[in-house]
């Protein structure tokens, strides 16, 4: 793609993002809020940056999952926004990003029907960017052939299914795979989709993406440990599009302990730090939160380049983990339990 | 004078006030809407400060209000402006109107809760009448064909099986869902399902949303239990709602019948309700806009009340405020009133203080100054109490923009708009409209009624109204001696080149208003015309300019700044005067001294005047032009030109290191006197000095001498390179007249002279008609709307950057008192 001509299409929602990207929480925002009392004090302080009054029509007192629904929608207008406005390639970008979310909805509503939930109470809780014509009747299905042939067959995710067909009944173990293996097969295609696209979008995007491929990967194996996976079927799981395959993959696919999943990392410079400052103990920050700051790191990095659509995925991201931020924070207030309040992820 | 000119004198004052009178006081200052107050806690964050709680209560209860302002807008009820403007209401009514606002919100949200319910009774009965009607048409087509029944086999039933029973399902469905909804029944159960569908004409309203919907009713048949529940899962995946339909005919019409009677029972209850919903708003729209004014007073009162620093003893609370020191014994009579108000015995106390910081800007304006005073502002406030530039604003900036409009005739298009605007003005604000453009347009409509009405008077003078000319007073020119021109006076001029040498064409006395008419139609119109405009451009210019150094010099002696008079005022004055004031002179001496006819010798002859440009190079280049000996002109206007010429430029050259070069010295100078004297202050009036209160850490800055020095290097390049390219710049006022001029032309000629050139009456008339259309648009739209822009962008920049780069700082901030007027007028609701 020729940057000369990259701002006739899109200029406009670029120069949108980049500002969107500018009401990002700053650090003196985070100590502000990390300060407030009650929640009424964190919605008076969120009034003053970039949110606005998008809390000002709920009454008081305010619950979390009400602010928590509130970041959501104005995340999700947004995107919305964007993508309305978005014109081919970016268009298919940005549908992209969507299918990760349709597939954690569809894991969430087979769970839910599997322990009897209703759907209507199971929709709410579902990301409004993943959400299709057919969602509702997923409880249909009984067998991931039946949810193919009836639910998915329509919708983008069908590409992504081929592999998981089978008659097997639907449990809690096969739903998981069913998910790994469907964000396998999208993270591939994400990932080569990026790479046709080449320039700018395909360095920044795929960085991106293999880092998170690698990150499934490890997470697959760390929590495959005592449950029935087999490494043959655990092997099958791990996206192929990281910086780890293929010796990586073999070897995390032999791992038999969370230890052998370090040595691993070993060979992996980036991989290497995250692993060697993690863990579990007061005071230590978690391997997940490592993960995190890693991609907000990587988000943060798809800035500084111009013409490119890896500032759609990265304010998105970034945005998600501001979400998870002031809702953490939020949650610290609310319990009253403020110990662990300065565990959020900075974005710098 | 007033503030206009300068801005207000400011007093930062302290002022003491007893707690339970403060927010009386400050309620009353609001009223006033004179007093800025100064954020005394700027390290607290919002939520620690001491009213944040009754902050929050007012958020509480605009939201309440918001809420009920929806509510109203839903059922299209008006809120009445009435106009009036209630007082803050006292913190204890705060307790009632909060108690008002719930008892209406809890109210309206039961009431909503109610209709819903009942809307959604009643879609759902709607809905079951419109199935039953339906599946009831569809089984009569059935039992047409006298041997089947809907239960009946389809298939013929095979030996030893009894017949297959078909089960049924009736339901009714969004109608976009319905190829979904199809789709997924024919995959699921493989195509072993019969659906039929029909459309409901008439939409149905969303009991939730109140948006109309159109839905369609469809009957799926199906064969066995296991299909059933297939079928019955997808309809609540499509959110389809099923409906029992019974078999038999006789059952439905039965059904179909109480169905109908329930539904005109919810009809009426749900009349009732919204009866009651709309007594209910109509009732609170009445005080609606009373309402958001008191909330919104109380919690701007509160805002500044958290501004305020606490007493230690908690029993006062300390502002700080600017004043305009001329307002202060309104902000008195202000504060006795609120005391009075709170029944407090304390009085509040109010003492201005000394005080090294820089006040804020104040300019009382009006709604004509208001529109100039913008303008200024926009480049930058002015600095305290230096010479507001938009007082002189009000009359150049119309006229430098007719210089470049000018045209009568664009010029009484914009007056009759702008008239309009200027007498409609108290209606159209009552109107309230919303458009960007519309309020530039009216927010400048006393600048554009001026510059309308300085066009027409330099049309007037330019004679040029749509690119013709009025012949008031007679042409002094004419062709042969004859008054009439005919074919065959016109002959032996080859072209209407009007030279005021051939007396027998001109008559000597020219014309009384302006530019003779004659001009428009002669060939070197615009030999003419370029001539006039450029030099007058110039000596308008160079005017303006030097107007502005004068201004300079008000400041100067207001700031008690002699060194700047010296090094600053006097060397710019003559540098200007002596370079550019003289090429100025030299077009009036041109004018006057050069011409043809008797009374002008040979010397004086319009063919031996010299070009001012050239005389000005070669002043500047110190050179002398030789003329070829035959010719009898001069090469100067007066003997001992160049001699004098000289003396301007040398005196002109010395000025620039003048401006350069004493200014920083004597500033050390000035300093390092003043550090000397505070050195030894301390000591003689150590015991005065705490008695006064510490204020604010007053300027200390270090000396940088060549920080110092560059600026003053910075202004002087800038200044003698700027006036050079400053003179220059003027030139676009020409420019800009003659686009204008020849555009305007260009569209008669090819648009209008179309429809009057025709031969033949009725063609003629009826393309003229047509053709006066376009011309009209392209007139209204080109050259009033476009040029109108261009000419007042360009006199923008000659007032921002030609103008005020001889005098005006601004590097002032602008005075944002607290007050009520927004809140009354309105205006807050785009914040």
């Amino acid at each position: 793609m020729l940057d000369s001509i990259f701002n006739i299409d899109n200029g406009y929602l670029e120069g949108l993002v980049r500002g969107f990207k500018n009401g990002i929480l700053k650090q003196t925002d985070y100590l502000n809020l990390v300060q407030c009392e009650t929640l009424d004090d964190l919605k008076l302080h969120l009034q003053s940056t970039d949110y606005g009054n998008f809390l000002a029509n709920e009454a008081s007192p305010l619950q979390v999952s009400v602010i928590d629904d509130k970041l959501r929608d104005k995340l999700v207008t947004e995107f919305q926004h964007l993508r309305n406005h978005a014109v081919e390639p970016l268009a298919t970008f940005l549908d992209y990003i969507t299918y990760g979310y349709m597939i954690d909805n569809i894991v969430l509503l087979i769970t839910g029907a599997l322990h009897q939930r209703p759907i209507s109470e199971l929709m709410p809780k579902c990301h409004p960017l993943g959400t299709f014509e057919q969602i509702e009747a997923i409880n249909v299905a009984s067998t991931s052939s039946e949810l193919y042939n009836a639910v998915l067959v329509d919708t983008p995710l069908a590409d992504f299914f081929g592999e998981c067909v089978s008659e097997q009944d639907l449990d809690e173990l096969n739903i998981e795979i069913i998910r790994n293996t469907l964000y396998k097969a999208y993270l591939e295609s994400f990932y080569s989709y990026c790479k046709s696209l080449g320039g700018t979008t395909a360095d920044v995007m795929c960085e991106i993406l293999a880092f998170e491929a690698d990150r499934r990967a490890f997470i697959i194996t760390l929590n495959s440990f005592g449950t029935e996976l087999t490494n043959e079927d655990r092997k099958k799981l791990y996206p192929q599009c990281g910086k780890l395959y293929p010796d990586g993959l073999a070897a995390l696919a032999r791992a038999d302990d969370p230890e052998n999943v370090k040595q691993v990392a070993e060979f992996y410079t980036e991989y290497r730090a995250l692993f060697e400052g993690a863990g579990n103990n007061p005071g230590e920050k978690t391997l997940e939160d490592k993960f995190f700051e890693h991609e907000v790191k990587l988000n943060v990095n798809a800035f500084l380049h111009q013409f490119h659509f890896g500032v759609f995925y990265a304010y998105l991201k970034l945005k998600e983990q501001e979400c998870r931020n002031i809702v953490w924070i939020a949650e610290c207030i609310a319990q009253k339990h403020r110990a662990k309040i300065d565990n959020y992820i900075p974005i710098l | 004078m007033g503030s206009i000119f300068r801005s207000e004198a400011m007093s930062l004052c302290q002022l003491f006030l007893s707690s339970e009178a403060a927010y009386n006081c400050v309620s009353e200052i609001g009223e006033v809407g004179l007093v800025q107050f100064r954020d005394l806690n700027p390290d607290v964050n919002a939520f620690q400060r001491k009213f944040v709680h009754e902050v929050r209560r007012c958020d509480e209860m605009e939201r309440k209000l918001r809420y009920l302002e929806k509510q109203m807008n839903k059922d299209q009820l008006t809120i009445i402006d009435t106009g009036e403007n209630p007082e803050a209401p006292q913190p204890r009514e705060m307790i009632d109107l909060e108690a008002t606002f719930e008892k209406l919100e809890n109210e309206m949200k039961e009431v909503n809760a109610n209709a819903e319910t009942l809307k959604k009774n009643s879609l759902e009965l709607t809905e079951l009448l419109h199935v039953l009607k339906i599946t009831q048409l569809f089984f009569n087509e059935n039992d047409s064909e006298p041997s089947s029944s809907i239960t009946q086999n389809l298939i013929p039933a095979e030996e030893g099986k009894g017949p297959v029973q078909l089960g049924f399902v009736a339901g009714v469905i969004l109608r976009e869902r319905m190829p979904m909804f199809e789709r997924m029944l024919w995959r699921v159960c493989r195509g072993n399902v019969f659906v039929r569908q029909v459309q409901i004409e008439e939409p149905l309203e969303d009991p939730v949303t109140g948006d109309e919907v159109y839905k369609t009713v469809f009957i799926i048949f199906f064969q066995g239990e296991q299909l059933k529940t297939k079928v019955k899962k997808i309809c609540e995946g499509c959110r389809a709602t099923m409906y029992p339909c019974p078999e038999s005919h006789a059952e439905r019409t039965e059904m179909a019948q109480g169905v109908k009677g329930r539904l005109d029972d919810l009809r009426t209850v749900l009349s009732q309700t919204t009866d009651h919903r709309r007594r209910v708003l109509e009732a609170a729209a009445k005080h609606m806009r009373t309402w958001f004014i008191k909330v919104r007073k109380i919690k701007a009162i509160y805002h500044t009340l958290n501004m305020l620093n606490l007493d230690v003893t908690n029993k006062c609370l300390i502002a700080e405020c600017w004043i305009p020191t001329n307002d202060l014994g309104l902000i008195q009579n202000a504060l006795r009133k609120g005391t009075e108000k709170s029944g407090s015995s304390v009085q509040p106390i109010l003492n201005c203080m000394d005080t090294t910081l820089m006040p804020p800007t104040f300019h009382r304006t009006n709604k004509f100054t208001s529109g100039f005073q913008t303008l200024i502002d926009s480049y930058g406030i002015a600095s305290y109490r230096e010479v507001n530039p938009a007082l002189y604003t009000t009359t150049t900036f119309p006229f430098l923009f007719a210089v470049m409009f000018g045209d009568a005739g664009h010029g009484l298009i914009m007056l009759l708009f702008s008239a309009w605007m200027v007498i409609r003005e108290k209606a159209l604000i009552a109107a309230k409209m919303k458009g960007e453009i519309w309020n530039i347009f009216f927010g400048g409509r006393y600048i554009i009624l001026l510059m309308s009405m300085f066009s027409i008077y330099t049309g007037i003078i330019y004679n040029d109204i749509f690119s013709k000319s009025f012949n008031i007073f007679g042409s002094a020119w004419h062709i042969g001696n004859s008054t009439e021109a005919t074919p065959e006076s016109l002959e032996h001029w080859e072209s209407l080149t009007l030279d005021p040498k051939y007396r027998d064409i001109y008559e000597g006395i020219p014309y009384p208003v302006g530019f003779d008419p004659m001009w428009q139609i002669s060939l070197n119109k615009i030999n003419f015309q370029n001539s006039y405009k450029m030099k007058i451009s110039i000596i308008i210019g160079v005017f303006h300019m030097i107007f502005g150094i004068m201004v300079s010099l008000l400041n100067h002696t207001f700031f008690m700044k002699t060194i700047s008079i010296v090094c600053e005022f006097i060397p710019q004055m003559i540098f200007l005067l002596s370079l550019f004031g003289w090429l100025c002179i030299m077009v009036f001496i041109k004018w006057i001294s050069y011409g043809c006819g008797e009374e002008f010798d040979i010397v004086h002859d319009s063919s031996c005047a010299p070009s001012v440009l050239i005389t000005f190079i070669n002043m500047v280049l110190m050179k002398k032009d030789k003329l070829d000996p035959e010719s009898k002109c001069k090469v100067f206007m007066f003997d001992g030109q160049f001699n004098f010429q000289f003396i301007l430029l040398i005196s002109a050259v010395i000025c620039v290191p003048i401006m350069l070069v004493p200014k920083p010295f004597f500033m050390r100078r000035q300093h390092n006197m003043k550090m000397n004297a505070q050195r030894v202050q301390p000591v003689t009036e150590g015991g005065e000095s705490s008695a006064v209160l510490p204020v604010e850490e007053g300027e200390h800055e270090e000396f940088e001498f060549s920080e110092v020095f560059i600026e003053q290097a910075i202004h002087t390049i800038e200044f003698v390179l700027g006036s050079v390219s400053h003179t220059a710049s003027y030139l676009r006022l020409w420019a800009l007249s003659l686009a204008h001029g020849q555009l305007s032309e260009v569209l008669w000629n090819m648009v209008m002279a179309i429809g009057l050139k025709q031969s033949n009456v009725i063609v003629g008339s009826i393309m003229l008609y047509l053709i006066f259309a376009a011309w009209a648009a392209l007139t209204v739209s080109i050259l009033v709307l476009m040029e109108g822009l261009s000419a007042f962008l360009h006199t923008l920049r000659l007032h921002w950057v030609e103008f005020q780069s001889k005098f005006y700082k601004g590097e002032g901030y602008a005075f944002t008192p607290l007050t009520f007027k927004h809140i009354v007028n309105d205006d807050e609701d785009e914040d």
